[in-house]
């Protein structure tokens, strides 16, 4: 049981949370060198005229003024427009365009991963230091090591070059023009497809998440199954799966029954834990991949010295990563009442 | 704890697994079942008429006032026309939206094509002309969108020269300059002079930054932000070549070798951004072909002698040229993707001089000049340089590597400072460095856009002190993008004169001149030309590799 207090007490904890990123964001941004106005103006703007978008945008008044106009921005919800990636735009709207691309490659990289990575812990545990457990082990450690932007390339040579199976990269062949509904793009042509009844849009847009949602995937696959395994062999010794063997119940039922929900419990953890870093992993994925999730859309801020997209990038990942945990924590009192308290 | 704010546990992990259940059910149906969908539709595929074009970052505005960037450039060069307009893969000029043009010593006429609409029906007259001028350049006029918002090609392209603009009817233009200017006319087929809408500009106002309006070969269909992806139709009436696919994607793939791997997959029709790397992939595949041609570009390395006074000395300045190998720069950093260069200039611009060659790699002589100079024991000095590749400098941490270790040869110590382009630039303008690694991509492909944009401080040769060939960063009116601080005032002469000459014949042999000076006094070590690299599908006919005024997207087919 989760009580209300808990979770209230956890979202207002939220606020000093992103206070902190805010002001740690905005000191990173004005120490390093360079002047975003020189990007806006270019490089064939005179000095004089660099000067003047200095001026335009405020970044000539004092650092402590410029900073409580940026607080109290943020507590109205204005981010402030974007200074060059979309120019003039509320940074809010990039994001909003944004964020739902990337959600859903984490999604699907997290479904994949849950989908492989427990039962191959499973299995892995249960049938410790067999041939199985060996291969699945070797498989997880090369999951983890394995660079996306290695494994990326290569997939896309397999699979779209040589194989000719999946497109290599973006979200949907340009032939198709969706409407943004939700922004997840599968879901989007998912409901066209039901409501117009054509499912070719559906079809490419799930050709073409598979590849980037397998590298994610695979990752995510490969901690799980580790964590998976070592927890089900912790709980395998417990007296309890002794006594439903002892009392004659069948290996596989004990094993489901009663060992699989206790070994959960550090999983959940881990998946949780693990959907937060796929936020922050996408952006080599999405690179590779071409997708422009807020992955690329803050590397490429960062690139131009766009100072409010960069804020506002980092305040939803930020934002994101402390629901994420809110909700794990949620869940973890559910698989275990005792937590709770 | 108030029992309904709870959730039983069991209940949630059946929703759980109930929502993984139809995630799973979605996943099969979701199985490409044939051709249609796999590999066959990687973009622009399907056998529909749609050219996809895959660059490296999406657009930031789709208002040609309101842009620097090249990237914008791309689109809004298929939604825009000129009153001048290039040839497509040529440097020369043909007509655009002004069928007559002429410049004559302080006054340009033009007289405009009639019967040409924008893309909302409106009939395009002198007063666009107008309207287009004053909403970039005239702080007075109501619909000047501010000055954050226009982008410095304003005064670079227009302002700094153009008196007044006045019509004649509505089909004649009349732009008084306020001096001679040679390039003028060139300058009129830059992008950043593309000819906008009056209504338009009264109607939409900054908006034109996402729903342009222009009179292009395309129009604006949409611009979907979450595909990164730019979607243009055909334009059925337009007065040029008509288009000769239904529509054309900008799509934006960030990765070069992915980028090139998705054209080879038949992704993406036409790709550029291509490094070395991607350049192989491209050359390897049976499904796409590399097309390149000269750039219009020049990588340097340049001397500040306003700051290091060793550089103040020509006889250094030769020496390092010299002692850098720009040959193994060229030919293993840059991966033979450029060529050397001798002067500021590309074989493909004006003026052009045949007879000067790279400065050829000789360490003894080097070591001599030096010596001759008074620097036998060496010196050291900071080079500054961004750290990501660009066009005409690919590798430019490698680069600074081999400059130091070719230069540690002849005693001179070279400390190597890295940074982002940006921070970089603001480094660079104000005169921080002692020497750094910059380049140039041509606007409007006129020498005088190289001699006089990069070499001339921009100070009047009066304003230069007697026997001294800089002048310091501080000096009113000095022009940031000289980097080397220099102000030789026969070269500044000489540019300044070629500047007001209309007479080409006259007029290339100015720059030769200049090109000589350049040579000789070496305020920069020359290094490179970068090629022109694009990607371009199997079924893709009728692409011109434009280094300058293109795509010209208007006149591609697809098989």
């Amino acid at each position: 049981m989760v009580s209300k207090r808990f979770v209230l007490k956890r979202l207002l904890l939220l606020v000093p949370v992103l206070f902190g990123v805010a002001t740690f964001v905005f000191a990173i941004l004005h120490l390093s060198p360079g002047d975003p106005a020189r990007v806006i103006a270019g490089q064939r703007a005179t000095a004089e005229q660099v000067a003047l978008v200095r001026a335009e945008l405020g970044l000539n008044d004092p650092i402590w003024v410029q900073y409580a106009r940026f607080l109290g921005d943020l507590v109205t919800l204005n981010l402030g427009d974007s200074y060059i990636v979309r120019k003039g735009t509320p940074v809010l709207r990039v994001l909003r365009a944004r964020l739902p691309v990337t959600l859903e490659l984490a999604i699907y990289g997290q479904f994949i991963g849950i989908l492989l990575g427990i039962p191959l812990g499973l299995v892995s545990a249960v049938k410790q230091d067999s041939l199985t457990d060996h291969l699945t082990r070797v498989g997880a450690l090369a999951g983890i090591s394995v660079p996306i932007f290695w494994s990326g390339p290569l997939l896309i040579l397999l699979f779209a070059q040589s194989l000719d199976l999946l497109p290599a990269t973006g979200r949907i062949a340009s032939a198709y023009d969706v409407p943004v509904v939700t922004g997840l793009i599968t879901v989007d042509t998912l409901v066209l497809g039901v409501s117009a009844g054509d499912f070719a849009p559906f079809r490419s847009a799930v050709s073409h998440m598979l590849l980037p949602a397998a590298v994610i995937g695979v990752y995510s696959m490969a901690l799980i199954s580790r964590m998976m395994r070592s927890s089900m062999l912790e709980v395998v010794r417990q007296d309890y799966m002794r006594t439903a063997r002892a009392k004659g119940q069948g290996a596989k039922i004990t094993v489901m029954k009663h060992g699989f929900r206790n070994a959960m419990i550090p999983v959940v953890t881990v998946i949780g834990i693990q959907f937060g870093t796929l936020l922050g992993g996408a952006v080599l994925t999405e690179t590779v991949f071409g997708i422009g999730g807020i992955g690329t859309l803050l590397v490429r801020a960062i690139e131009v010295g766009d100072y409010p997209l960069v804020q506002g990038t980092v305040l939803v990942f930020a934002l994101l990563f402390t629901v994420v945990n809110l909700g794990v924590d949620v869940t973890y009192s559910y698989l275990d009442p005792r937590i709770d308290q | 704890m108030p029992r309904e704010y709870t959730v039983g546990r069991r209940s949630l992990l059946k929703a759980v697994g109930g929502a993984a259940a139809a995630s799973t059910l979605a996943g099969c149906a979701a199985e490409p079942e044939d051709d249609g969908s796999g590999g066959g539709d990687g973009g622009g595929g399907n056998g529909n008429n749609v050219l996809t074009y895959a660059r490296g970052n999406d657009s930031g505005t789709l208002d040609p006032q309101n842009t620097t960037s090249g990237e914008d450039v791309k689109v809004t060069n298929q939604i825009y026309d000129q009153l001048v307009m290039f040839k497509p893969g040529e440097t020369s000029l043909r007509a655009g939206l002004a069928i007559d043009y002429n410049l004559e010593g302080t006054t340009t006429t033009l007289k405009l094509r009639e019967g040409v609409t924008f893309h909302d029906g409106e009939e395009f007259t002198a007063d666009d002309v107008i309207a287009t001028y004053r909403r970039f350049v005239d702080p007075e006029y109501e619909h000047y969108p501010g000055d954050d918002y226009v982008s410095a090609y304003g005064p670079f392209t227009l302002g700094n020269w153009v008196e007044d603009v006045t019509k004649d009817g509505d089909y004649a233009v009349t732009v008084q300059l306020k001096q001679k200017y040679a390039p003028f006319l060139r300058n009129l087929a830059m992008f950043a002079a593309s000819i906008l809408s009056k209504k338009a500009i009264e109607e939409k106002g900054t908006k034109l930054k996402s729903e342009p309006v222009g009179t292009g070969a395309f129009s604006f269909e949409g611009w979907d932000q979450s595909n990164q992806r730019i979607r243009l139709s055909a334009n059925g009436d337009y007065w040029g070549d008509a288009p000769k696919v239904d529509e054309v994607v900008f799509t934006a793939v960030g990765d070069n070798t992915s980028r090139a791997q998705t054209l080879d997959s038949g992704g993406a029709d036409v790709i550029d951004g291509i490094g070395a790397q991607a350049a192989k992939v491209v050359e390897n595949s049976s499904e796409a072909k590399l097309v390149e041609a000269k750039g219009i570009n020049v990588g340097y390395m340049a001397f500040n002698m306003a700051k290091v006074e060793a550089f103040r000395d020509k006889r250094v300045r030769q020496a390092i040229s010299h002692a850098v190998d720009t040959k193994a720069i060229v030919e293993t950093v840059f991966k033979g993707i450029a060529e050397r260069a001798s002067q500021p200039i590309p074989s493909n611009v004006m003026g052009y001089n045949e007879n000067l060659d790279p400065y050829p790699r000789d360490v003894e002589k080097a070591k001599q000049l030096l010596s001759e100079a008074g620097y036998e024991d060496g010196f050291s000095f900071e080079l500054a340089t961004f750290k990501n590749p660009r066009a005409y400098n690919p590798s430019p941490l490698q680069a600074a590597q081999t400059v130091k270790s070719n230069l540690d040869e002849i005693g001179i110590d070279v400390s190597i400072n890295q940074q982002s382009f940006n921070p970089f630039l603001d480094y660079t303008d104000s005169g921080k460095h002692d020497a750094c690694f910059l380049g140039w991509m041509t606007d409007n492909g006129d020498p005088d856009n190289f001699y006089y944009s990069l070499l001339h401080p921009g100070v009047s040769v009066e304003d230069v002190p007697e026997g001294q060939d800089w002048v310091g960063f501080d000096t009113e009116g000095f022009n940031t993008l000289d980097v080397a601080a220099w102000a030789n005032t026969e070269f500044m002469k000489t540019v300044e004169e070629a500047q007001t000459t209309y007479e080409t014949g006259a007029r290339e042999q100015k720059y030769r001149r200049a090109a000589e000076i350049a040579h000789e006094e070496a305020p920069w070590v020359f290094i490179d030309h970068a090629k022109e690299l694009r990607g371009v599908g199997n079924r893709v006919s009728g692409f011109t590799l434009a280094p300058i005024g293109g795509p010209f997207l208007n006149r591609v087919e697809l098989r």
